[in-house]
Order: structure tokens, then C-alpha cells, then sequence
């Protein structure tokens, strides 16, 4: 840009004047145009060497860019063409991101859906043992897994989101910027970010045996564990988010003569309640999905436990791990049941993120974009 | 916030009535069972290898006693089941290698002067499973196996494979070793039968961990399975309960000329020639297998062992009498049939088991 | 901080035993999974270098795309369609990694197979496509992929937070002084973003540094220094697959080496960390003044008057119009 200003002032009008409204502009579709010429050479090329769905996509993408780059500089400027390229990248970037992640969706909805059903929701695993033929007839069913995932989860997040926002609060309202005291915290954040979540388990599960005795296995060992994962991330977003809100907004309360306190609760929490939502669902949604810390504090069942303080208990992920690495004799229903409790744990998610979403807006103030 | 905590809050509580319904409706599925009903919940874990065999094993104790919960852990692993078990979490724990002399020891701060039980519960067998285009059946001699999987034999038509395979068309092409990229109780088993019967070619010493490296090492028997399968030229080895419809080599049988086709009575007869036993303290029934030893017929050349381990004196005398209860079943005739139905297992032979009953009843 | 105070305790206690011990005697260290190595950091060495390789190319791959489409839903997409795009992005956030792995394993190591292939065929002469192509597609390459594609949801989703948060007088100024959109972005909205973005980047490095499901289920690894993506059972383990893959079968001593190696992680996030924040601070809106020293209170310079951001936000949005008319020169 700083070139781009010079250049400006450096150069002085020449030649005939034109009329800068209409000069000097490429024609209004023309990106369009250039894109479905794009397609068609992308196809061409493909032809030659052997053609693929991917390789026609990525070729128009160059072509596309490259073509509309040059035209854009011949016919209008070298800013404009940055402006158009970046435009297309920004475009392409944004397709190419969407394939891997909606074949993601695709992929464990289509192989979960055909094992959900009530029964698979509303019954736990189990188990029935024939005496006359010795078979055992399996059933998979995921009601102790959710369970297992509400309650540790639900748990986790109801140490850690008061925490973490306490603290981004404090960070971004109380502490004096560059004092030790917020330096210490925000490496400590910083460093707690790092954990790896099976270490956390761990130290969860020790931290419950040195406490409770040896059999220590349980669900709220497993929440502490969550939290250790959450509240960083809880507070690297909260803050972010508490630091964007405007420093006008908060002068202007103050010069109201509101105590800071009420600034903060009134004025500085609804503006940014949607990013720190936001922060909070992803926060959630990375320790919902989370196996190895579970396996290490809540151990492994397949029966119902609904008491988060005794005995172990398990949540969907664990459920679709142990169902594809440790298959039962029948592999395929294992896999099955593997990417039903996938896909029921998107559902959940989904499910929370909307109930997130309907309180942030009715929490947010007007107004806002 | 505070209208989110509530509605976790609301989440939990409707979980919990959920919860409620559940557990008074799903009662009801007990049979009658006979004398006294044992109650209480068996926590254990360890080997993958035993899991679903312990599935079914609890499904028919528990068939009989519906007192009774018991949870395995299969995502523990061997060696986490034995730390567990050494820190008084677990009361057994499932494991395909043996106490060690050191955790013996440790074992005796838990269990008191006896120290802890290593009781033989699971025998199955390592399968080399291939998947070459054309090729159903495939004999494999002990030492091209080493070769194989040390990277000695890249092509499948090579000279010693086609010689051992009269008949078959293998294809020029390269081998693809699937291998574990964890360490398991399956790898320990098949690293000490090629260190035993070929040391030649087979330099490495016994390990859970796969030693050699440049191979597509994956995760779980079940992914080199679904690898194997998958891939295309490929070849592999898994629990034989594990391989679902994968195609399983003929192993050569010692150094004779015959080739073995995995059998549940081959696994048992080989695992009597092969054990001794090596116990690490009274009543312990650790075996030293001895893979040179096989030499029965119909014996399957690479047989494996699971235990399970107890202490020999428990901290309470009811968790004693009902984890003595659990395991005594698992160890009956009838425990291994219900094993070898539903997991694919091979039954341990008649005297073993005799001898789990007598160390058993030393248990208190 | 009780809590990050005892991690860190835990980790060092749990650790040492390991650390200090001579490898090449220890009778537990010199078998199963820590066999074969002269001492701790022999063995931790290849799995650091192996978690930074695999994160660095994922983020490579992964970070412009995310940036790309936090400003294309920001700034190029309708409102409309914003509004579903944003949150389609949120909820594939919210994919767990277990999902990740199992849809690596199903849907992207076949699909990459041929392009491995192709990339060791072709572009064999580069260092990082050379050496023996894998057969079975259990790659660095597409654990890294993987990485990438999980990273995406999460660098999108904080960053398009932040560029809505631009104040819409700034965007308007940079337009009216004839700005194309471009420019307006990389004058109003990348600096007032940055050290949110590389936040976010953080964050998204921090899931691709100590991220074990995805890795472990994939990659096909070794202990091994190593370059080639496309191999097979040569690639450099990373860390925390490391630990997930071997946790398992340790004995103790094994263990608390697994530990120590996380404790190693834990190091290498506190340097990514440290740097990232040198990189903010150096690079930060007014870093050439005394602003700098106020980085947690990282606010744009502001025009006097402006009351409220808010207010701006609620005004029209027409300014694109005019700025393209007087764009030109």
C-alpha cells in the first residue's frame, strides 16, 4: 500500500483526461466469465493428461487467477488486479477448505446414520448370554456413553468457563498491562495450552488417587482432567475478545460515573458475549471430543453409571475409539457402531452450540453486527 | 453465564432421571441363579488381546449373578493394567507377559508376603494374514517369515517363496509388511517366536515394541488388519480372534516340511508342548513357551498366551471371594467354552486349568 | 494456576526417575518401546523433532487457507450466507479428533495414495517427496493434511471473530481514501487483527502440536530424524501419538520416559509461545511507539470524536461504491 500511495503521488495526470468513473474497468461479470472460461481450459488441460475431478478444480483455480490477474493489470491497474487475484484466492481458499471439511460431515453421517435409532440411543451396551448355546448376543447401544459425555463434560465446563472468563477479566480489566502478575498468568495460560491432553489424564487420575484411595476411577476425575484442557483455551479467547471491545465504550461509562464493576457486567460482557460464546463452544468442542484423557481417569465401561463420583463411566468418543480399535468379533457392527456414537456426538454438539447461541443473542445488545 | 451453567445443570439432572428410569427397567434380565448370589463390581483391565473374551465371560457371569457388575478396560493395555493392578486399582488384571521379577516384588506391598497370581486364562494364536491378489492359500517356512518382515525378501516371486509354493502364481511384486506401530502383547509374541526359531534371521531380541523400521507400522490389530486388507500385496500378523474374513498363511511346523492351517485344537495342543512352568512364586502358573518345542502334527507353530492377575490375598475378604468367583469361571471348562464361542479362543488344556483351581483356592 | 502449578510438579516428579536413568542398563528401559537408545534425549529427540515437522507443515498448509476464509466469510460473502458459513465452520470445530482420525483413515489415505505416488514420481528430487513411496498410504503427508484440515475450523473461527470486530470507521476511512478492498483490508483490518490471528494460529498449532487420535491412527511412524512425507514407517513419530501408541503396554519406568517426553512437549509449546508473542509485540499496531509497552491493551489508534464502534457498525454500508469510483486515478 505504501508503494502504492507513493506511486500515486509521484505520477501526475497525462494525456487526454478520461472520465475516471467508466475508464479503464473491466466489464461487470466478468469474473464470472472468466471463471466458466477458466473451467473449460481447466478441462482442456485435463484432458490431455488424464482427467480428475481435483486436478480440473485445482488447474481452473491457477488458470482463473492468473488470467483474471493479467487482464485486470492490461485494462485497469496494478492495484485493482491485486485486489481481484486476492479476491479469487480468498474465494478459492475458501471452496478448497470446504471440500475436506463437509467430506468429513458427509462421511460420518453416511456411515452413522444407519445405526441410530432409539434403541441405540436409549439403551446401554449389552450383553446376553445364552446358557443352552453359550452364545453371547451383543448389543450396542451409546445411552451410557451420553450420559457419560453430558455429565463429564457438563462438569468440566461448569469448573472451568467461571474460571477462565474470571481470569480474562482479569487480564484485560484489572491487571496493569506488563505488570509481573499478568505476565506470570498469561505464560501460565500460554504454557497450559501445551498439555497433552493424555498427560492431563493422568494427572487427573493421580491427582484422585493420592486423594480417594486407589480405586479412584470416576467420572469427576475425568471432568477434572477436561478442565485442565478447557481453561486455557477458555481464557486465550475470552481475552481476545474482552481486549477487542472498544475503549471508547468503557470511557464513556465511566465518564457516566459507573463503577467499574458495573462497566464490566453491563457493557463490556454483552458486547463481546458473542466471541466469548464463541470461545466457550470451542472450547467445549475440543474437550468434548477428547479419548485419551477419559481412558486414563474414567477408565472403560460398557455398563450405565450415571454417578459421576464412583466408578467408571464412558463417553462417546471413547465409545468410538475402543469400537474401531477394539473391535469385537463382529468387526463391521463394531466400526458401525464406532461412527454412530461419531455422529451422535456431532448432534450433541450442534445441539449445544444452538442453546449457546439463542442465550448469547439474548444477552447481546442491540445493535450489533 | 450464569443461564448456561443452568442449563448444564438442567442437562445433568434430566441425565440423571434418565438414568434413574434406566436402571430400575433394565434389572429384570437376570435368570434364577443358584445358592447364595454374589453382589459387588469387579474393576480390571489390561490386555486387548482377552477383551472380548472377558465381554463374554462377563456377560455369562453376570447372566448367572445379576448382582454382579464387572468392568474390563481393553484401552489399558497390558502394561497399564499391571500398573493399575500394582496400585490397588484394579483387583485383577488382564496381561499377555508375565510379572516380571521386579513387579513381583512391588506386587507383594498390595498383596501381602504371597505376592500376586499369574493365571493362564486365553490362548489363541498369532495369524500372518496376506492379502495378494490371486493368491488364497500361502505356506510361509519359519525363515522366510523372518526374512519378510526383516526386509530380506521384498518381492513376492522370489526364489524361497515360489519354492514353497508349488502351483501358486505369486505375482512380481513388491511385499508390504504391516506391522504394530503400538507396543502389544501380540508383537512380544511373535518378536519371541522368530527370535527362538530363527535367530539366524531374526537379529532382534524379543520385544512389545516392533523393532525393524521402513515397515507400514499401524495402530491396533485392528488397523493392520483393515490395512492389510485394504492395501494390495501386503502382509501382516494379529490375534487370530481378530482377522474376521482376512486370509491367514500356513505356518511351517517346526523345521519339518508341513504346513499348519490355524485351528483352535491345533493352538491348545501346541501350547502343551510348548509351556513349562516357570512360576516367580508359590501357586504362580507363569509358562515359559518354548517355540522350538512344537512339534505335534496338527500344532499351530505360534501359539499366544493371556493371563489374568491376582492377588494372593485380598484387602477385603468379599472382593476375594468374588473376584476368586469370576476368575474360578473363567477357568472352568465351561468359562473357556463360552470363550472359545464367542471369541474365537482356544481352550487351555484340562490340566491347566486343574492347576488354576488348586492356586485359586489359596486365594484370600 | 493451583492446578497448572501441580501439572508441571506432577510432570517434573513423574519424569525424573526417567530422565535420570542410565538407558543403556536399565533393565526396563532397555526393552519394549524405549529399547535401543543410548539415553532420555536420544529418544526424545526424533519425536520433538517429528511433533514440530508435522505441525509446521500442516500449519504451512493449513494457516492461509483458514485466513482465507475467516475473510472471505468477514468480508466477501453476502451477510446472509455469512451468517451459515460462520457457523457451518463453528460446528466443524467441533468435530472431535477422534472423527478426524477415523475419516483420515477411511477417506483420506486412499484419496491421497495417488498423489503420494504422483508427488514421489514427479517431484522425487525434492527432499521432502523423495525416498520409497508408501504402499499402503499411512504417510507424514497425510497425518499432516488431517492436521491441516483440523486446524482450519479452529484458526477460522477466532479470526473471523476478530475481523467482524474491525471497527466499521476504519474499514469506511480506508475506503474513502480510495482504497480497494484489499488495501482496506491490509490497512484497517490485518493490523487491528494481528495479534488475534496470531493467536489464533496459536491455538490452532497448539491442537496440531498435541494432537494423538489423529496421528496415532494414520501415520505409520518410526524413531527416526526424518524428511521424506511420503514414506512409510520412516516418518519421525510426533510426541503425543508417541504416548498414546506406547501408554499401553509401559512398564512404570516406561511410563514416566513417556511422560518425560510430554514434559518435553511441554517445553517446546512455552518456546512456540514465547516467540509468537515477541512476534506480536514487534510486529504489533503501533510497536514503533511507546504502544508496545501497552500490549495487553492492544487498541487500534482511534479517531477523536468516535463515541461508539457500535454506532458505525448500525451505518450504511455503501461505502464500497464510492471508494471504486474513486479509486481510480
Amino acid at each position: 500500500m505504501t508503494a502504492s500511495i507513493a506511486s500515486r503521488k509521484s505520477k501526475s495526470p497525462r494525456g487526454p483526461i478520461v472520465n475516471t468513473l467508466t475508464s479503464g474497468q473491466l466489464p461487470r461479470f466478468v469474473e464470472l466469465y472468466t471463471l466458466a472460461a477458466a473451467l473449460l481450459v481447466g478441462a482442456g488441460i485435463l484432458a490431455l493428461v488424464g482427467f480428475n475431478v481435483v486436478g480440473w478444480l485445482v488447474v481452473s483455480a491457477i488458470v482463473y487467477l492468473v488470467v483474471l490477474g493479467v487482464m485486470s493489470s492490461l485494462v485497469e491497474n496494478r492495484r485493482k488486479a491485486t485486489d481481484r487475484v486476492v479476491r479469487g484466492l480468498v474465494s478459492t481458499a475458501f471452496l478448497l477448505a470446504i471440500i475436506p471439511l463437509v467430506s468429513t460431515l458427509a462421511t460420518v453421517i453416511a456411515r452413522g446414520i444407519g445405526v441410530i435409532n432409539w434403541t441405540f440411543i436409549s439403551t446401554s451396551t449389552s450383553n446376553v448370554f445364552d446358557p443352552k448355546t453359550l452364545a453371547v448376543v451383543q448389543t450396542e447401544g451409546a445411552l451410557q456413553s451420553i450420559v457419560g459425555t453430558l455429565i463429564i463434560t457438563g462438569m468440566a465446563a461448569a469448573m472451568s468457563i467461571p474460571i477462565g472468563i474470571l481470569t480474562a477479566i482479569y487480564l484485560v480489566e484489572y491487571s496493569l498491562a506488563g505488570n509481573w502478575m499478568s505476565r506470570t498468568v498469561t505464560t501460565l495460560v500460554d504454557v497450559m495450552t501445551g498439555i497433552p491432553s493424555i498427560v492431563a489424564g493422568l494427572f487427573a487420575f493421580s491427582l484422585f488417587s493420592l486423594l480417594f484411595g486407589p480405586k479412584a476411577f470416576s467420572g469427576f476425575s475425568a471432568s477434572v482432567a477436561l478442565a485442565v484442557l478447557m481453561i486455557p483455551i477458555v481464557v486465550r479467547s475470552s481475552e481476545e475478545m474482552l481486549k477487542l471491545v472498544s475503549m471508547e465504550l468503557r470511557e464513556a461509562s465511566y465518564a457516566l460515573g459507573v463503577s467499574k464493576f458495573l462497566t464490566i457486567w453491563k457493557v463490556v460482557l454483552p458486547t463481546a458475549i458473542a466471541g466469548l460464546v464463541t470461545g466457550v463452544m470451542l472450547a467445549i468442542a475440543r474437550v468434548i471430543g477428547e479419548t485419551a484423557p477419559i481412558f486414563m481417569a474414567a477408565s472403560f465401561t460398557n455398563n450405565f453409571n450415571s454417578n459421576p463420583f464412583s466408578g467408571p463411566m464412558q463417553t462417546l468418543p471413547v465409545m468410538a475409539y475402543t469400537g474401531y480399535k477394539f473391535p469385537t468379533t463382529n468387526i463391521q457392527g463394531s466400526l458401525d457402531s464406532a461412527w454412530g456414537a461419531a455422529l451422535l456426538l456431532i448432534i450433541l454438539v450442534v445441539i449445544l452450540n444452538l442453546i449457546a447461541r439463542i442465550v448469547a443473542r439474548a444477552f447481546a445488545p442491540k445493535g450489533l453486527r | 453465564m450464569k443461564l448456561k451453567n443452568l442449563a448444564v445443570a438442567g442437562t445433568i439432572a434430566i441425565a440423571a432421571t434418565v438414568a434413574l428410569a434406566a436402571c430400575s427397567s433394565a434389572s429384570p434380565t437376570s435368570t434364577a441363579s443358584p445358592a447364595a448370589p454374589l453382589s459387588g463390581t469387579i474393576t480390571s483391565g489390561g490386555s486387548s488381546a482377552q477383551a472380548n473374551a472377558q465381554t463374554a465371560w462377563a456377560a455369562a457371569f453376570q447372566a448367572q449373578n445379576s448382582g454382579v457388575t464387572i468392568n474390563y478396560d481393553k484401552s489399558q493395555g497390558s502394561g497399564g493394567g499391571v500398573t493399575n493392578f500394582l496400585s490397588g486399582t484394579y483387583d485383577f488384571a488382564g496381561t499377555d507377559a508375565a510379572l516380571t521379577s521386579d513387579q513381583q516384588t512391588q506386587s507383594q506391598t498390595l498383596c501381602g508376603a504371597g505376592g500376586a497370581l499369574d493365571l493362564p486364562v486365553y490362548l489363541s494364536g498369532v495369524a500372518i494374514i496376506f492379502n495378494v491378489p490371486g493368491v488364497t492359500k500361502l505356506n510361509l517356512d519359519s525363515a522366510s517369515i523372518a526374512k519378510i518382515f526383516n526386509k530380506k525378501i521384498t518381492m513376492w516371486n522370489d526364489p524361497a517363496l515360489v519354492a514353497l509354493n508349488p502351483g501358486v502364481t505369486l505375482p512380481s511384486a513388491k511385499v508390504t509388511p504391516v506391522v504394530r506401530s503400538d507396543g502389544s502383547g501380540t508383537t512380544n509374541n511373535f518378536t519371541t517366536y522368530l527370535s527362538q526359531v530363527q535367530k539366524a534371521n531374526w537379529p532382534y531380541p524379543a520385544s512389545s515394541a516392533w523393532p525393524v523400521t521402513g515397515e507400514s507400522a499401524q495402530q491396533g490389530g485392528s488397523g493392520v488388519v483393515s490395512t492389510v486388507a485394504a492395501g494390495k500385496d501386503t502382509i501382516g500378523y494379529a490375534d487370530q480372534s481378530s482377522i474376521a474374513k482376512a486370509t491367514a498363511a500356513d505356518i511351517q511346523l517346526g523345521t519339518t516340511s508341513t504346513y499348519v492351517t490355524y485351528s483352535a485344537a491345533g493352538a491348545t495342543a501346541a501350547f502343551t508342548e510348548a509351556a513349562s512352568a516357570n512360576p516367580s512364586t508359590k501357586g504362580d502358573l507363569t509358562q515359559a513357551l518354548d517355540y522350538t518345542k512344537i512339534s505335534g502334527t496338527n500344532s499351530y507353530p505360534i501359539p499366544l498366551l493371556s493371563y489374568d492377575v491376582v492377588c494372593t490375598t485380598f484387602k477385603t475378604a468379599a472382593q476375594a471371594k468374588l473376584t476368586k468367583a469370576y476368575v474360578g469361571f473363567i477357568d472352568s471348562t465351561i468359562g473357556q467354552a463360552v470363550a472359545a464361542k464367542n471369541a474365537g479362543s482356544a481352550p487351555l488344556p484340562a490340566s491347566i486349568l486343574a492347576d488354576v483351581k488348586s492356586s485359586l483356592a489359596s486365594v484370600k | 494456576m493451583v492446578i497448572l502449578a501441580g501439572v508441571a510438579i506432577f510432570l517434573i516428579v513423574q519424569a525424573a526417575p526417567a530422565i535420570a536413568a542410565n538407558w543403556q542398563t536399565n533393565a526396563s528401559l532397555t526393552t519394549g518401546p524405549t529399547a535401543n537408545q543410548a539415553s532420555f534425549w536420544t529418544y526424545v529427540a526424533p519425536l520433538i523433532w517429528g511433533t514440530v515437522f508435522v505441525s509446521a507443515i500442516a500449519l504451512v498448509m493449513g494457516a492461509p487457507v483458514a485466513i482465507g476464509i475467516a475473510l472471505f466469510i468477514s468480508h466477501y460473502a453476502p451477510r446472509r450466507i455469512a451468517g451459515v458459513l460462520g457457523y457451518l465452520i463453528d460446528l466443524l470445530a467441533a468435530v472431535p479428533s477422534i472423527v478426524f482420525g477415523l475419516w483420515g483413515i477411511f477417506v483420506i489415505r486412499p484419496f491421497l495414495l495417488p498423489l503420494t505416488v504422483w508427488l514421489n514420481h514427479n517431484l522425487g528430487w525434492i527432499p521432502i517427496f523423495g525416498g520409497q513411496a508408501s504402499a499402503t498410504g499411512s504417510t507424514l503427508f497425510a497425518g499432516a493434511v488431517v492436521l491441516a484440515v483440523m486446524m482450519l475450523p479452529i484458526i477460522t473461527s477466532i479470526s473471523r471473530e476478530i475481523f467482524l470486530q474491525t471497527p466499521r470507521l476504519h474499514e469506511e476511512a480506508a475506503f474513502a481514501l480510495g482504497a480497494t478492498k484489499w488495501e482496506m483490508i491490509r490497512l484497517a483490518v490485518f493490523p487491528y487483527a494481528r495479534s488475534g490471528i496470531v493467536s489464533a494460529l496459536l491455538l490452532g498449532l497448539g491442537r496440531a502440536l498435541g494432537e494423538t487420535m489423529a496421528i496415532a491412527l494414520i501415520v505409520s511412524p518410526s524413531l527416526k530424524f526424518w524428511v521424506q512425507l511420503l514414506t512409510d514407517g520412516q516418518n519421525s513419530q510426533t510426541v503425543a501419538a508417541n504416548i498414546a501408541l506406547n501408554f499401553p503396554i509401559a512398564d512404570t519406568l516406561q511410563r514416566q520416559a513417556l511422560i518425560g517426553t510430554g514434559l518435553m512437549l511441554f517445553v517446546i509449546l512455552i518456546a512456540v509461545n514465547l516467540i509468537a508473542r515477541t512476534i506480536v509485540a514487534r510486529t504489533g499496531p503501533g510497536a514503533r511507539n511507546k504502544r508496545a509497552q501497552r500490549k495487553a491493551r492492544q487498541l487500534p489508534p482511534t479517531d477523536p470524536g468516535v463515541i461508539a464502534t457500535a454506532d458505525a457498525a448500525a451505518g450504511p454500508v455503501g461505502a464500497t461504491t464510492v471508494a471504486t469510483a474513486e479509486g481510480v486515478e
